[in-house]
């Protein structure tokens, strides 16, 4: 290991007056950072804050208009992400930069010459697993990347990075998309890591306590400028999150009692197949009643993607039935099932929930174009679906210049709030929500959140999936975690308990006889 | 009937050199669908220069070569110009079908020299093509090389970030794969049938474009299928050697076509698409760009 001659406490990396600017933005504004070795200490920020580009000036994608970094004390320029690499820096990419079809110790060695120019399968995969027994990591070297869950592909990066010789690893939303045992491994990983002095600098938009557990120090980013230096021991969740956002932001999301209604959405037995033809979806009972926030709990993959799609009626379901209101719709398309009352929200806001190329106002009359009041005889009412759009551009609170803007040209949070509103406007029985805040900021995910409680006080039946424990278990009057196709029980919103459902979600559990 | 298995041998070598080459550029991400028209540039100008100078090794060579320039020219559509690879492969074809028939006229007619020898009644580049079959799956599993070339064809931009070059293995692999393809051409014009004709490949250089996707991109299965094509073919121009008195031998002339309907309705069947789709290089056709 190149970790010779590190002591703790050496200043590992120091970024001083990094600026970055492009056309119309700051997005980095005299950035000054350091962190030593042996030390954990996180950048905090919402999307939009100037993360990924110091994240990208850090590794060397990007190179700064001004100001200067330091590796261990030396002057360094990066020109590509190879200089930053060959100075030892690692980089844990959250989109996982992985060929699915290799196996993982091809994976680990890829564009690396200490593998030989014959492969040395045998010598190389001794390494990795020395590296492995070191730090925790348990993995099949011979499996094929495509086979492993978000949290082992996880690994397999960063052993990557390790085998390279990384002394400083970049992390970028390190517990995103990781079930909540997987995370704790991450963490556990994190700190025997530091303990052979390297020095990790994680980057995070959400999920906060996991910053407070494992750093020692946060710096907050916001709109391009550090906005707060702390150390953790001082810190909680509240202050971080203020320092984020640049106000108060309410954490404990009161879950409001709303009077039960009658049954909405019931479903039975349902099974689905995935795309590439596999039972997925294994039999599904349960049902949504008026007011009340039904929360599937599960990491992606599980089926309820499958789930959420043959509810809003773009799959096929193999078997079982759907009952909306009581009336039979496991064959209705998904046009009937929107003009009776289904809401859906996609999980792809990009690819299913918009069309990046269409103005707001085409892109709102996806839900409305079958309306009589927006469509008389099949031609539109351009006129009234562009009041519509600024309507709901000014009440939610889109940040778009105006109602003809290409829906490609808004942020994550704006592109969701839009589609949010035009659902939320049809006001459904229904309202089937795919992780409705996943990659937004604590700024946009507060407001969708209070969103979904709005149309649950309106008597919408709303069936919420989300990979964020924390949300499902603050929003929902019931959670059901989902593993391998199948709910592992249904249980009451305020009496869950965490782990249980965390260990459920991740197959760890067995399932539970339903009441 | 030994005859008929040499024959048919011969032929199943030109195929499975050819389908050999589209398969390494296909590993790096590059389709070349322009293969016939790479092989009728290397069996026409091969056959011409063996014919002028009366040497079977500088035919060869002119072939090679010549399918070596020709990969560079895709590679510098397809890499540095970032286009449609399958427009341009097309583009490659129709060249190569209407410039070697201008070209190739005046030497209409058979080559006229002594033929290449052979090794225990088999043609030498049987043997070639058994040995390439080797070195390319040593070299696409075990090396290094093999692992980048592989990695650019199925991320490239993975690839960029482990350090690869990408431009510059996709090249290589381009360039060789062009050269065997030129090779594979004057095969077929210098020893299997040293008869210069207009459009004389056939439509071979097709057939092992698909091969390649029937082959689940495995040079081992690729082989297979390449002697299980060249003996079809070779019984159809000949069923009376095997089968004689059974059937007319315009049924036997169908049979290779028809084979390879039943081979792509196998193709289409659910086993061999999730196989298939899990096989077939990610970022094949797709043009890399630096981001």
């Amino acid at each position: 290991m190149p970790m010779e001659g590190i002591k703790r406490g050496d200043t590992a990396l120091e970024a001083r007056g990094i600026t970055k600017r492009y056309p119309g933005v700051v997005a980095n504004d005299h950035i000054d950072f350091e962190i030593k070795a042996g030390e954990v200490h996180a950048i905090l920020g919402e999307n939009g804050a100037g993360k990924t580009t110091l994240m990208n000036i850090l590794f060397g994608l990007v190179q700064p208009d001004e100001g200067e970094i330091y590796v261990y004390s030396e002057k360094v320029n990066f020109r590509s992400p190879l200089d930053a690499i060959d100075l030892g820096i690692g980089m844990v990419h959250q989109n996982r930069k992985l060929i699915p079809a290799h196996s993982v110790i091809e994976n680990i060695i890829l564009g690396h010459p200490r593998a030989g120019n014959i492969l040395n399968l045998k010598r190389t995969g001794e390494e990795i697993t020395e590296l492995c027994d070191k730090y925790g990591y348990k993995i099949d070297l011979k499996a094929k990347v495509w086979q492993l869950s978000e949290g082992e592909k996880q690994v397999v990066e960063i052993l990557k990075a390790l085998y390279r010789g990384a002394k400083i690893l970049i992390l970028d939303e390190p517990t995103s998309a990781l079930a909540p045992p997987e995370t704790k491994k991450l963490l556990a990983s994190i700190k025997a890591m530091t303990r052979d002095e390297l020095a990790i600098i994680p980057f995070i938009t959400h999920k906060l306590p996991i910053v407070l557990t494992v750093s020692e120090r946060v710096t907050v980013l916001r709109r391009g400028k550090i906005t707060a230096r702390l150390a953790t021991a001082g810190a909680t969740e509240e202050s971080l999150a203020k320092e984020m956002v640049g106000r108060e932001v309410i954490f404990r999301l009161e879950r409001v009692e709303v009077e039960k209604g009658k049954p909405i959405l019931q479903v039975e037995n349902l099974s689905a197949l995935n795309d590439k033809r596999f039972l997925a979806l294994k039999g599904v009972s349960f049902s949504v009643h008026e007011g009340e926030i039904f929360g599937i709990a599960g990491v992606s993959g599980n089926g309820q993607q499958v789930l959420a799609e043959v509810l809003a009626g773009l799959r096929k379901a193999e078997g079982g039935k759907v009952l909306l209101d009581g009336i039979n719709i496991t064959h209705s398309s998904s046009l009937e099932r929107w003009q009776m009352g289904v809401g859906y929200i996609p999980s792809e806001r990009v690819e299913v929930g918009s069309i990046g190329d269409f103005s707001l106002v085409e892109n709102v009359a996806m839900n409305y174009y079958f309306d009589d009041d927006f469509a008389k005889h099949g031609i539109m009412d351009h006129k009234k679906l562009r009041k519509l759009t600024q309507e709901f551009i000014s009440e939610y609170d889109v940040a778009a210049p105006s109602p003809n803007t290409t829906a490609k040209s808004l942020s994550g949070g704006n592109l969701q709030k839009l589609i949010l509103a035009r659902v939320i406007s049809r006001k459904p029985r229904l309202l089937i929500a795919n992780l409705p805040t996943q990659g937004l900021d604590v700024g946009a995910t507060e407001f969708v959140q209070n969103k979904l409680i709005q149309a649950k006080k309106e008597k919408a039946g709303i069936l919420l999936i989300s990979e964020d424990l924390d949300e499902i278990l603050s929003l929902s009057d019931w959670v059901a975690p989902i593993y391998e196709g199948e709910l592992m029980g249904i249980f009451p919103g305020g009496e869950a308990k965490r782990e249980n459902i965390g260990a459920m979600m991740a197959g760890l559990k067995q399932k539970v006889e339903v009441i | 009937m030994w005859d008929f298995h040499v024959r048919s041998l011969d032929a199943s070598t030109i195929l499975t050199i050819a389908a050999l080459s589209e398969l390494i550029g296909q590993r790096a991400g590059i389709l070349n669908v322009g293969i016939e028209g790479v092989m009728l540039f290397g069996a026409t100008l091969g056959f011409i220069a063996a014919k002028i100078t009366g040497s079977y090794l500088l035919g060869f060579l002119v072939a090679i070569a010549i399918g070596g320039l020709i990969g560079l020219l895709h590679g510098f559509f397809s890499i540095t110009l970032g286009g449609d690879q399958v427009v341009n492969g097309m583009g490659i074809w129709i060249l190569g079908f209407g410039l070697t028939a201008y070209i190739g006229y005046p030497y209409t007619g058979p080559l006229g020299m002594e033929r290449i020898p052979k090794i225990m009644g088999l043609s030498p580049f049987f043997f070639v093509g058994i040995a390439l079959i080797i070195i390319t799956w040593f070299v696409l599993s075990k090396t290094s090389l093999g692992l980048r070339i592989r990695s650019v064809g199925e991320n490239p931009s993975v690839a960029e970030v482990s350090g690869i070059n990408v431009t510059r293995t996709r090249y290589l692999s381009v360039i060789t794969s062009g050269m065997l393809m030129g090779f594979a051409g004057a095969i077929y014009s210098l020893d299997y049938n040293p008869v210069w004709n207009y459009n004389f490949i056939m439509g071979w250089g097709f057939i092992a474009l698909a091969l390649v996707f029937f082959s689940m991109w495995n040079p081992f299965i690729l082989l297979g299928g390449s002697i299980l094509f060249g003996s079809l073919w070779q019984l159809s121009l000949n069923p009376q050697l095997v089968l004689p008195g059974i059937l007319s031998r315009y049924v036997w002339r169908m049979v290779p076509f028809a084979m390879t309907i039943i081979v792509l309705l196998l193709m289409s069947t659910k086993w061999f698409r999730i196989r298939w789709g899990a096989a077939k290089p990610e970022a094949l056709g797709q043009p890399y760009v630096k981001g």
